[in-house]
């Protein structure tokens, strides 16, 4: 086998696994698992974990890490459902009076709440060279607060203006699948065809080097931040949109480990510099084949969390075994 | 040059720091009148200081401190604290109030096994138990440790009841259910899951689970994601959903409309008879829930404290009776919500 070949399989392996789980699950379901209307229901479910996966990936990808995107969107989700309620939202502090504002003037408010919070914590990454974890949880704290602040309700009874992204379909695709595809072809094109994409990935692998190399390393931080919490703030926007409602406790809880899972089992490494959208993407449609596999086959959700933890533990193990071979 | 960068990541720090203040400030003042209040109370007399222990503000949790709150008589300074889900954290709130020299502790236990070591922390104060029963109900006393709340075995039970008069309506025996629970390994969650079950039972009905019990955490968004492969062929296979509160149920409502499936035709039950709730039973797509009455429970709290201190019985100023079988447990009642009598429910 030629070394170009042997790299194609230790790049495109996730693939291979993602085929077997769905031929398993498959089998096991006896053909129910692969018809049309629950890839459907695949897809959707996955959507809002697999856009913040697709943000998460930037931040582990510049060997950092985004622990905030669950809390974000439910801060976000709050704060836009309080604003595209129809009911007199007595719980909440941003007051409406039963008439929702325009969706699209919501939804952009919703949009830049999450960049520029980003743009904040970015800031503080960048310039104090405080550990992302640290900062972003932080961050998790202060946002899931603020929510909370917002709301002790959940808000309801959204309009259907602001519910379009989440709820409404395009032909018979949902359209909260179509938003995923146009962030994945949009992460795909930041990550691979701009700049700022192949800046990311040298500070991943070394910042010293990526410095010398004339690379504004902490513009290029403060934007992966920026890129993360907008993947999160969209993720609110839908999750309020699907659901058609918004709770401060318990929406988006924990989120972001998904995501960051859905990132690392993509081969996105968490020593910097390493990152293949594709293998993402197989990290989050298998994930997505053990939810929704097993929901079909009756398992318990305990063991369905076993299994996710070995997923995520096996191909990291894989992943490690691969990257140290190479130096 | 770098250290203006650091002077601007200062700058957007307090200023970040300084929003999130503003946005504790509009709830300081919604808090300033009960301070005068009390303040007013101490020249009144009698000042008796309360202190509530909550596991968590949530929806149903805030509406009880609220309960609690309003109907807190005139000479008692009741501070309320939030234990964020954390026992350790209980256990020093509770230390804390017992150093303060408080007169009570009212306590909502983030975990009911707990209890035991909650009350020793609370030393020689006594002890209101609320809306969590503790695990081992030995500990109760109705001169120094009482419980209020409601009973978790009746929930589930007026589930399984509605759906048994549902089905021996359309004369059938046979029954598939799905069952979404909320967080597993909760005392709630086993209970108004086995309670539903047992009065399925009860009723004579011969009903299997549909798959495995689902796992929806309370919440909406996670209950329509392990709904949802279920119905995802657009066929319903099951004949009726047992959601173990309403969050989840209309999770499972909206999950079905989103597949063209009409929910008014499957009985689908919640409990907690929250506002969405109640709209849904309303619009005919929750078939009935179960009200647990966070008002009354905080009530229930406030005046056991107040009664135990004073020496008087523990349901003096309230309807709500003291259980039978236990002088210590003061029962406020759940009560099932029908399309009947939801009406009825909008200012409670």
């Amino acid at each position: 086998m030629s070394a170009k070949q042997k790299q194609f399989i230790s790049q495109n392996g996730i693939w291979g696994v993602l085929i077997v789980l769905v031929v398993l699950v498959t089998i096991l379901t006896g053909g129910k698992f692969i018809k049309i209307a629950n890839i459907e229901t695949l897809f959707t479910n996955e959507s809002i974990k697999g856009i913040m996966a697709f943000g998460v990936m930037f931040a582990i990808l510049s060997k950092g890490i985004d622990l905030n995107p669950g809390s974000m969107a439910a801060l976000v989700a709050v704060i836009g459902a309080s604003m595209c309620t129809m009911n007199e939202t007595t719980a909440s502090i941003i007051k409406n009076g039963g008439k929702p504002m325009p969706a699209i003037v919501a939804i952009v408010i919703c949009l830049a709440i999450g960049c520029i919070s980003g743009g904040i914590f970015g800031s503080i990454i960048a310039y104090t060279k405080m550990p992302a974890f640290i900062a972003t949880l932080g961050a998790q704290l202060m946002c899931r607060a603020a929510s909370k602040i917002i709301t002790t309700a959940p808000v309801s009874n959204l309009s259907d203006g602001f519910r379009f992204l989440g709820k409404a379909k395009l032909g018979p695709i949902p359209m909260i699948v179509v938003v995923f595809i146009i962030m994945y072809i949009v992460s795909a094109i930041l990550l691979t065809q701009t700049r700022w994409g192949k800046a990311v990935f040298a500070v991943g692998g070394n910042d010293q080097a990526a410095r010398v190399a004339g690379i504004n390393v902490e513009k290029t931080l403060i934007l992966v931040y920026v890129w993360c919490s907008f993947c999160a703030a969209l993720g609110g926007v839908l999750l309020a949109g699907r659901t058609g409602s918004a709770d401060p406790s318990t929406y988006g809880l924990n989120y972001e480990l998904d995501a960051i899972a859905a990132a690392t089992v993509g081969g996105t490494s968490h020593t910097g510099g390493v990152c293949r959208i594709t293998g993402v993407l197989a990290g989050i449609l298998i994930l997505g084949v053990v939810n929704n596999g097993l929901v079909m086959l009756g398992v318990n959700d305990n063991y369905t969390n076993i299994i996710k933890g070995l997923i995520i533990i096996v191909s990291v193990a894989l992943d490690m075994r691969k990257n140290t071979k190479k130096v | 040059m770098k250290k203006r960068n650091k002077l601007v990541a200062l700058a957007l720090a307090s200023a970040m720091a300084a929003t999130m203040f503003a946005g504790c400030g509009s709830e300081e003042k919604k808090e300033e009148p009960t301070a005068t209040s009390s303040a007013a109370a101490e020249t009144a007399g009698d000042q008796y200081e309360i202190t509530f222990i909550l596991s968590l503000r949530d929806e149903f949790l805030s509406a009880l401190e609220k309960g609690a709150q309003d109907n807190c008589p005139d000479n008692v300074k009741l501070t309320t604290q939030d234990a964020q889900n954390d026992a350790a954290k209980q256990q020093q709130m509770i230390e804390s109030a017992r150093n303060a020299e408080n007169d009570a502790i009212i306590i909502n236990l983030v975990d009911p096994a707990s209890a035991a070591s909650m009350l020793e922390s609370a030393g020689d104060v006594p002890v209101v138990f609320v809306n969590r029963y503790p695990t081992d109900d030995s500990i109760l006393d109705p001169e120094k440790c009482v419980y209020v709340g409601s009973d978790e075995m009746t929930s589930g039970k007026f589930q399984g009841e509605f759906l048994c008069d549902y089905f021996n309506e359309k004369g059938q025996k046979d029954i598939t259910y799905v069952m979404i629970q909320g967080t597993l390994g909760q005392t709630s969650t086993t209970n108004r899951t086995a309670s539903a079950i047992q009065a399925l039972k009860d009723g004579g009905l011969n009903a299997t689970l549909k798959g495995a019990e689902l796992a929806g955490e309370y919440d909406r968004a996670t209950a329509i994601e392990v709904f949802s492969p279920l119905i995802s062929t657009g066929e319903v296979d099951f004949d009726c959903v047992i959601s173990n509160n309403d969050a989840m149920a209309l999770g499972v409502i909206e999950a079905m409309e989103q597949k063209g499936i009409d929910p008014s035709e499957t009985p689908i039950v919640g409990i907690d008879a929250t506002a969405d709730g109640r709209q849904a039973i309303k619009d005919g797509k929750l078939a009935m829930s179960v009200f647990q009455d966070p008002n009354g429970q905080g009530k229930g709290a406030i005046l056991a404290a107040v009664n135990m201190i004073e020496g008087k019985a523990l349901n003096e100023g309230s309807s709500f009776e003291i259980a039978a079988e236990n002088p210590a447990i003061v029962w406020v009642p759940f009560e099932p919500v029908t399309p009947d009598n939801v009406a009825d429910y909008d200012n409670r």
